[in-house]
């Protein structure tokens, strides 16, 4: 076949092209007859190799007019042209390669190790595979919005780096039934993750694990074994809002609503808040708000703006005796305290909305007075609303008083004796 | 379809297509032909990346090879008379798009960590054609045939273009690398090509 075969640019348009022999391209290492060219074929061809371990090649010249000869080749490896002393002439057409301790190949595709004639062209070339094999992947954790679906994700074993393509298959069955499938969509969440979109059976467990495989060998990761019911997750809560209480400047409202895609499953929820002064990174977390979908944040600083966020852990469903797994923090959701000369107490707990219990030490012994009270004396009408009025009138009329923190009284002054009312009960 | 190079004469052939309808087809293929130049600038840069030293090294010069069925534009491709070179540039960019699919299947094997380059090489197959297609229909409302290949020759054709780089790159992972190299370059060298031939029927363009 004659070098150089004319593409379109040559041929005439009035004869259709015929139809073209294989191997048209000239193959590097291929015999050209009649081309008067040079060519060469390397040995091994594409070998995959353990990192440190060696390398004899070989390159072995074709030629015509015949005769071609070694003298004068040279060998490069990812464009570097090698020592002379890895090289020896075999016999008068091939050269001959040793390498030691090689590294790691530094692009997956392979390490190009070339071997050229004398005047720099190319003869011939061989791409290199020099890495580990996987280890065993491990620490996979799975989740599942809504029942729908199952997502899962795992950490490859020795950090991933074994300079080798290494293909992650995600494998999953029922347990006492069923063959190994496959999961399909990968990276949905990270490089090592897949996602089974759907035709997942409930009140059974599935056993999941993770097989790895590159060129040098395979692993298995240890099976995880899971009800999709026991690892139920949901959207976050939506609809947050965060609003100031009247005037109280150390309080905000939060109020939410609950995940309605599970609304039909019989679940509950408790919830987490967690809350950031607005040039903060340090967030405080609000753990015990149980399955109430507003929440109180007091103790905070007035004239502050505060991010919130809320998630859900739906817990029980169907009678499922583990917890599920929380689910994303909502949005943030922004909001200030109102403003205050009197500096304001660090960080509180959340309290409930007026007439909820509470877990704050000052306010359960408030609860309790207030009861002794109803019980003992006329105060039928007292209740924390009202308590909450007389925290607001104490900020707007007591600018004083970190001035006169002292219990008793304190001379007015006209002389007259005013009590001083202390700032807690 | 007058005869002087680069020049259009709708009296000249009363079955070309109304001018300002011809010259807008025109001037649309141009640019796209101009924009996806660029493309191919971009993908033949991103290809030798992956590839590794040397091919990304000024002066890597590996044999510049025939692949089969299609070759560079030849040096006498300026000279030919206009239809002749949009016949040529259109039949290029139809044995581009398999060749560029195999190239495409082989670096999913070497570099599946590579979704860009394997994204602008899809998009160079599909590009390929719908520039090639562009063309014919240029042609087509000059009121120059076509002339190419009947249907079932030229399958035939693509296929065993598509049988030969896939039995070269058989031969190794190396001269899978220089085959994608090679038609990446000839992907870029010809839609240049095709910009530089349209750019001269645009009428105000360079005669």
């Amino acid at each position: 076949m004659p070098a150089g075969r004319p593409g379109p640019a040559a041929q005439s348009a009035r004869r259709p092209p015929p139809l073209l022999p294989l191997l048209l391209l000239c193959v590097l290492g291929a015999p050209r007859a009649g081309s008067g060219a040079h060519t060469a074929v390397i040995s091994p061809q594409d070998p995959t190799l353990l990192i440190g371990s060696s390398l004899q090649a070989t390159c072995s010249v074709h030629g015509d007019p015949p005769g071609a000869t070694a003298e004068g080749l040279y060998w490069t490896l990812n464009g570097r042209r090698l020592a002379p002393e890895l090289s020896r002439v075999l016999n008068a057409s091939t050269l001959a390669l040793a390498l030691a301790n090689l590294n790691g190949s530094r692009q997956q595709s392979g390490d190009n190790l070339v071997c050229h004639a004398r005047d720099g062209s190319i003869l011939a070339g061989s791409c290199l595979y020099v890495g580990l094999p996987p280890e065993k992947p491990f620490n996979i954790s799975c989740w599942s919005k809504n029942m729908k679906d199952l997502t899962c994700r795992w950490t490859p074993g020795a950090h991933g780096e074994t300079f080798l393509h290494t293909n992650y298959s995600l494998k999953y069955k029922l347990r006492w039934y069923g063959q190994d499938n496959t999961c399909e969509e990968y990276h949905t969440v990270g490089p090592h993750s897949c996602h089974i979109p759907k035709d997942l059976a409930l009140f059974t467990p599935y056993e999941i694990w993770v097989e790895a495989t590159n060129r040098l060998g395979s692993a298995r990761s240890d099976v995880l074994t899971l009800d999709i019911l026991d690892v139920v997750t949901t959207d976050p809560p939506p609809d947050v809002h965060v609003s100031r209480v009247g005037g109280l400047e150390d309080q905000l409202s939060v109020r939410w609503v609950s995940p309605p895609a599970l609304k039909d499953f019989l679940f509950q929820a408790k919830y987490q808040i967690r809350y950031r002064v607005e040039d903060s990174v340090d967030w405080k977390v609000v753990d015990d708000v149980s399955n109430q979908t507003s929440c109180r944040l007091a103790g905070l600083k007035p004239g502050t703006v505060y991010f919130v966020q809320v998630r859900c852990n739906p817990f029980g469903i169907y009678g499922s005796k583990k917890a599920g797994i929380w689910s994303e923090w909502s949005h943030p959701t922004a909001a200030s305290t109102p403003r205050s000369e009197r500096p304001g107490p660090g960080g509180g707990a959340c309290e409930p909305r007026g007439g909820e219990p509470s877990s704050g030490p000052v306010r359960r012994e408030l609860k309790q007075f207030l009861g002794w009270l109803k019980k003992h004396a006329y105060c039928s009408n007292l209740s924390f609303r009202l308590y909450d009025q007389w925290r607001a009138w104490m900020q707007k009329t007591h600018k004083t008083r970190n001035q006169h923190r002292t219990r008793g009284s304190c001379p007015r002054a006209d002389g007259a004796r005013r009590e001083v009312l202390p700032d807690k009960l | 379809m007058s005869r002087r190079e680069g020049s259009l004469d709708p009296q000249a052939d009363s079955s070309i297509s109304p001018l300002p309808h011809l010259e807008a087809k025109i001037r649309q293929t141009h640019s796209l032909a101009r924009l996806l130049t660029k493309y191919a600038e971009q993908l033949l840069q991103e290809y030798v990346q992956h590839q590794g030293d040397p091919f990304g090294l000024p002066g890597f010069s590996p044999p510049r090879l025939p692949v089969a069925g299609l070759s560079a534009p030849a040096p006498g491709h300026a000279g030919l008379p206009a239809p002749e070179r949009l016949r040529l540039d259109a039949a290029a960019l139809s044995a581009l798009q398999p060749l560029l699919d195999v190239v495409r299947r082989h670096q999913a094997e070497l570099n599946p960590r590579a979704p860009r380059l394997l994204r602008r090489l899809e998009d160079a197959a599909r590009q390929a054609r719908a520039l090639g297609a562009a063309v014919e229909a240029v042609l087509a409302a000059l009121g120059a045939e076509t002339r190419g290949p009947p249907a079932e020759p030229a399958a035939a054709a693509a296929a065993a273009a598509v049988a030969a780089a896939t039995a070269a790159t058989d031969a190794g992972v190396f001269p899978a690398k220089v085959l994608g190299l090679r038609v990446c370059g000839l992907y870029r060298e010809w839609v240049s090509r095709t910009e530089g031939d349209l750019g001269q029927l645009v009428p105000g363009g360079p005669a």
